[in-house]
């Protein structure tokens, strides 16, 4: 490991009271009626789920970490610079993640300006990423899924030039015309702040990030296929004449620390197992509206999607994706093992899933930052691989 | 019996098929292509019969240009100018009505004859069109047709990967055109410039396009000719071989 670690504290904070029926909804998102929406719950997650990064901050993370989903329990952050800005006063150290609002799903200059105002508010603490939005997010918003990918791009190079060009300035694009394109204010950190892609891997996201010589952050992709996407996007971006470092290739990992590892998987397991079967449980077409992706990886995915069969198995999932879950001990060496093997330096730690209570979720952050960190930051790098 | 040609129209691959001689009928197809051009081959003894893929559909190639039905109604004159054709018979089913008679209002001395089989492109918040695109795939193959058989026969016998993929594309190009704005408020404002002879037929169980649809066309096109088929949805034109009857009857 030629550079320390770096830790964030990722959160998705879900709307954990689904109805009791729930199991009989195929979809978890888009369709799933507001009616079960309780307000006064969800002041009580807010009020929770905010404390719990409060506190990722005063235990030494690295960095807070939210992002934008709509029509789910799968997050309560529609508008996540919301969030961020509700963060930033009661934050001192972390740096704020928004990764992110999609581009698309606001106007580009609004989106530049938001974020310039959390950079400068944060004095020079943030960081975003651009995702494309998942396939639900177009089904909750009046967005074509079929010209997504074009509008995206343009929206990256608006939102980049505001900036960084002094302005006004002009664009006038296919999807957005500006005649005095000149927010204010700017972002603090220059010449913006750290910016990554988000994506499951599709060509078109890796290419984006190789040509700005942006992060990538993988998601819901498994490790081989994390790893295999790391090189490529070294390869793409190396065309581009950009070198990838290892810190702009977040790990998202699922992490759960306690005393053994028998209690470990006992307070944890079913947690993850409501994750994978019920937070994210969506349908096909929702996943992959018309348009959204090309006919190839359409395919691809499909063909991928017959040979999940079966229900949740801890083991098997463990292996396919970053999933850390054990003593202190086993947590360090997998995750240091895992930044290794993928050239990355950046764990991006989601720390609280599904219906987790407080207090695991409490114990977890704390746990990690006290006896997980620590080892990772001065461990013997070397010895962490050869185990 | 129908020839296969492949054409460059404006740089977009485009697939003909075609057969007979005699005075040219052009089919538009509608929004899928699984209920095929072999309602036309009775045709092909008295006609020309013409079916041509559009753009982003079946055989022909993708544009990601065209965004709106009026990028068809161009390709459709460089089609005709490309095959020699001064004027033809046209029929267009369901999206393929829609841009027929979009082509008829603008373009009526190209057309002779036209015909709509449960045309799209009304907007009538009483009736609303089906969103097709909001409806799983699996499920919109059993909203065709009265009589599922004619669908699935045309269906491959258990759904593989290709026929998905082509599926998807379609759909695609849906989305390209119809996301965003699924209806065009002016469209019927211009439909009193269809003076040529009209045939508009449907099937009154239709669940796609709502037959009470006719009502406004009989009003906005004055002079058609309407007929209603009982017991037959979508595809009337499979499902009821009297409605195909009916239409070559009128073209002839």
């Amino acid at each position: 490991m030629a550079q320390p670690l770096r830790f964030n504290c990722m959160h998705f904070m879900p709307y954990a009271h689904l109805p009791e029926n729930h199991k009989d909804y195929k979809s978890v998102w888009v369709n799933l009626s507001n009616k079960h929406y309780d307000p006064e719950k969800g002041h009580a997650l807010y009020q929770r789920y905010l404390a719990e990064l409060v506190l990722a901050d005063q235990l030494g993370y690295d960095a807070v970490v939210v992002n934008e989903h709509h029509n789910t329990v799968y997050s309560m952050m529609a508008t996540p610079n919301l969030i961020a800005a509700a963060l930033v006063p009661q934050t001192k150290r972390a740096r704020i993640c928004v990764w992110g609002t999609p581009p698309n799903l606001m106007l580009p200059n609004r989106l530049a300006e938001e974020y310039a105002i959390l950079d400068v508010m944060s004095n020079g603490r943030l960081e975003v990423a651009f995702p494309l939005g998942t396939g639900m997010e177009y089904w909750a918003n009046p967005v074509s899924p079929a010209t997504a990918r074009d509008k995206f791009r343009e929206s990256l190079k608006i939102i980049l030039q505001a900036w960084t060009a002094d302005g006004p300035t002009t664009h006038y694009g296919t999807h957005y015309t500006y005649r005095f394109l000149n927010p204010w204010p700017r972002p603090m950190q220059r010449p913006h702040p750290p910016c990554y892609i988000v994506g499951t891997g599709s060509p078109e996201t890796i290419d984006i990030a190789a040509e700005y010589g942006f992060g990538y952050a993988s998601v819901f992709v498994t490790q081989e296929r994390c790893r295999e996407l790391n090189e490529n996007l070294r390869k793409r971006a190396g065309d581009f004449g950009h070198t990838i470092r290892p810190e702009q290739l977040p790990i998202l990992t699922f992490v759960y620390v306690a005393e053994t590892e028998e209690r470990a998987r006992q307070e944890y397991v079913p947690h993850l197992k409501a994750f994978f079967e019920d937070y994210v449980r969506t349908t096909p077409q929702y996943l992959a509206p018309p348009g959204y992706l090309s006919v190839d990886q359409l395919k691809i995915r499909a063909a991928g999607a017959d040979k999940m069969h079966g229900g949740f198995d801890f083991d098997l999932i463990s292996k396919s994706f970053f999933i850390a879950v054990g003593t202190p001990e086993k947590v360090a060496n997998q995750l240091g093992h895992w930044a290794e093997w993928m050239g990355s330096s950046h764990i991006n730690a989601v720390m609280h899933v599904a219906d987790m209570p407080h207090w695991k979720t409490v114990k977890n952050l704390t746990l990690f930052a006290e006896e997980v960190m620590p080892r990772l930051r001065k461990g013997a790098p070397q010895q962490i691989a050869a185990e | 019996m129908f020839k296969r040609e492949e054409l460059s129209v404006d740089g977009v691959k485009t697939v003909v098929h075609s057969a007979g001689a005699g005075e040219p009928v052009v089919f538009l197809h509608g929004a899928g292509t699984i209920d095929g051009f072999d309602f036309m081959a009775p045709w092909a003894e008295k006609f020309r019969v013409i079916a041509p893929y559009h753009p982003g559909f079946g055989e022909s190639g993708d544009d990601a240009t065209f965004t709106d039905l009026h990028d068809y109604v161009m390709h459709y004159l460089e089609l005709f100018d490309v095959l020699k054709l001064d004027t033809v018979n046209l029929v267009g089913l369901s999206l393929g009505g829609y841009l027929a008679a979009k082509f008829c209002s603008e373009h009526g001395h190209r057309v002779k004859k036209l015909v709509l089989i449960a045309p799209a492109g009304i907007i009538d918040p009483q009736h609303p069109i089906l969103d097709v695109l909001a409806v799983p795939g699996d499920q919109i193959v059993g909203l065709l047709a009265s009589n599922f058989e004619v669908v699935k026969k045309r269906l491959p016998e258990r759904p593989n990967l290709d026929f998905i993929g082509d599926r998807y594309r379609e759909s695609g190009t849906v989305a390209r055109l119809f996301w965003e704005h699924p209806t065009d408020p002016k469209f019927m404002r211009y439909l009193h410039r269809i003076k040529v002879p009209t045939l508009i037929v449907w099937g009154d169980e239709d669940k796609i396009v709502p037959v009470q649809h006719a009502d406004t066309w009989r009003k906005l096109v004055p002079h058609a000719d309407i007929r209603v088929y009982k017991g037959a949805g979508h595809l009337v034109h499979l499902e009821k071989p009297e409605a195909a009857d009916a239409i070559a009857k009128f073209l002839g």
